[in-house]
């Protein structure tokens, strides 16, 4: 009986240890991105290959520069971090994980003026774009995603 | 001071004698008629003996006898549970197995369709905007709208109206 009870305890434990997949500690990539029109636009940066074709299409601009950027793994989900550029800095603060992704508060600073903040919802399948001020002839784009 | 009725009973048992005797069968009014009646007595008094000495007879041969039945029949049930317990099929053991069998089945059935599920529902997750906001001081006449373009599941938060920046400000 006791036999019995231990192959049946470890076949449970099999079980819903494969129900319940390991969660592995996931990446947010946050990028200050400057989108501009050129003559001979170079290629897009690798963290923005995922969503090249939306970036082209809602936007209009030929070529996509990583001004400043951030690769945070997210362990608790309470994290925060910084994505700096020279003039401007992302505030990413996580605050709390749900099975849909994690709530973030994010501040655009222009050097030390607060431009724009906003509560997102990041999905870990749906990346995030901000459109951010008009710089020179081109736009300053905030993305992030969960990798 | 005995009354009547005890003088009358110690008569019909005999236990009168002497003076007392002789007084109580002085007031008897008929004293035939009261010899008769303690003869009846006695008659029945030796009738309930023997009849009561049967009875108790008989019980004893039928305790004896449902004694004698109940030792054969404890004597018999242990091979006859024994029997039971082989030919019934849902013993608890087997009650358990098949418990265990039938839970680890619901177990692997309910993992498989916790995994077919779970992609189509994270599918439909989309980024959200809870909120944003801009410094009216700096920004004035900014706007804010945003919206999802669901075929690439991205989510876009535009702004208009922000303060234009010099091309300086591009600089890594």
């Amino acid at each position: 009986m006791c036999r019995l009870l231990l192959a049946f305890t470890t076949f449970f434990a099999l079980v819903m240890s494969a129900a319940i997949p390991a969660r592995a500690d996931e990446t947010v990539w946050s990028g200050l991105v400057i989108a501009q029109n050129v003559q001979q636009p170079e290629p897009i940066p690798v963290e923005l290959t995922r969503i090249e074709r939306p970036l082209k299409e809602l936007f209009g601009y030929n070529q996509f520069q990583v001004i400043g950027q951030s690769h945070k793994t997210l362990k608790t989900g309470q994290e925060d971090w910084l994505a700096t550029s020279k003039f401007f800095g992302l505030h990413v603060d996580a605050r709390g994980e749900s099975e849909a992704g994690y709530i973030l508060n994010l501040k655009l600073y222009k050097e030390k003026e607060l431009l724009l903040e906003t509560d997102a919802k990041l999905s870990k399948r749906s990346p995030l774009i901000i459109k951010g001020p008009q710089v020179g002839g081109g736009q300053l784009l905030l993305v992030l995603i969960v990798r | 001071m005995k009354t009547f009725e005890e003088k009358w009973t110690a008569w019909l048992d005999g236990q009168l004698s002497g003076k007392e005797l002789a007084e109580f069968e002085a007031s008897l009014p008929d004293k035939a008629a009261a010899e008769a009646e303690k003869r009846d007595v006695k008659k029945l008094g030796v009738l309930l003996k023997r009849e009561l000495g049967a009875g108790v007879l008989r019980n004893e041969e039928f305790f004896s006898h449902q004694l004698r039945e109940r030792v054969a029949r404890e004597s018999v049930e242990p091979p006859r549970k024994q029997a039971a317990e082989v030919s019934t099929w849902w013993t608890i053991r087997r009650l358990f197995l098949t418990g265990t069998v039938s839970l680890a089945f619901f177990l692997v059935f309910a993992v498989f369709v916790m995994r077919e599920k779970n992609p189509a529902e994270q599918s439909q997750y989309l980024t959200q905007i809870l909120n944003a906001r801009v410094d009216p001081a700096i920004s004035p006449n900014a706007t804010i709208s945003m919206f999802e373009a669901k075929e690439d599941r991205v989510t876009v938060l535009w702004t208009e109206g922000l303060q234009s920046l010099p091309a300086d400000y591009a600089a890594k």
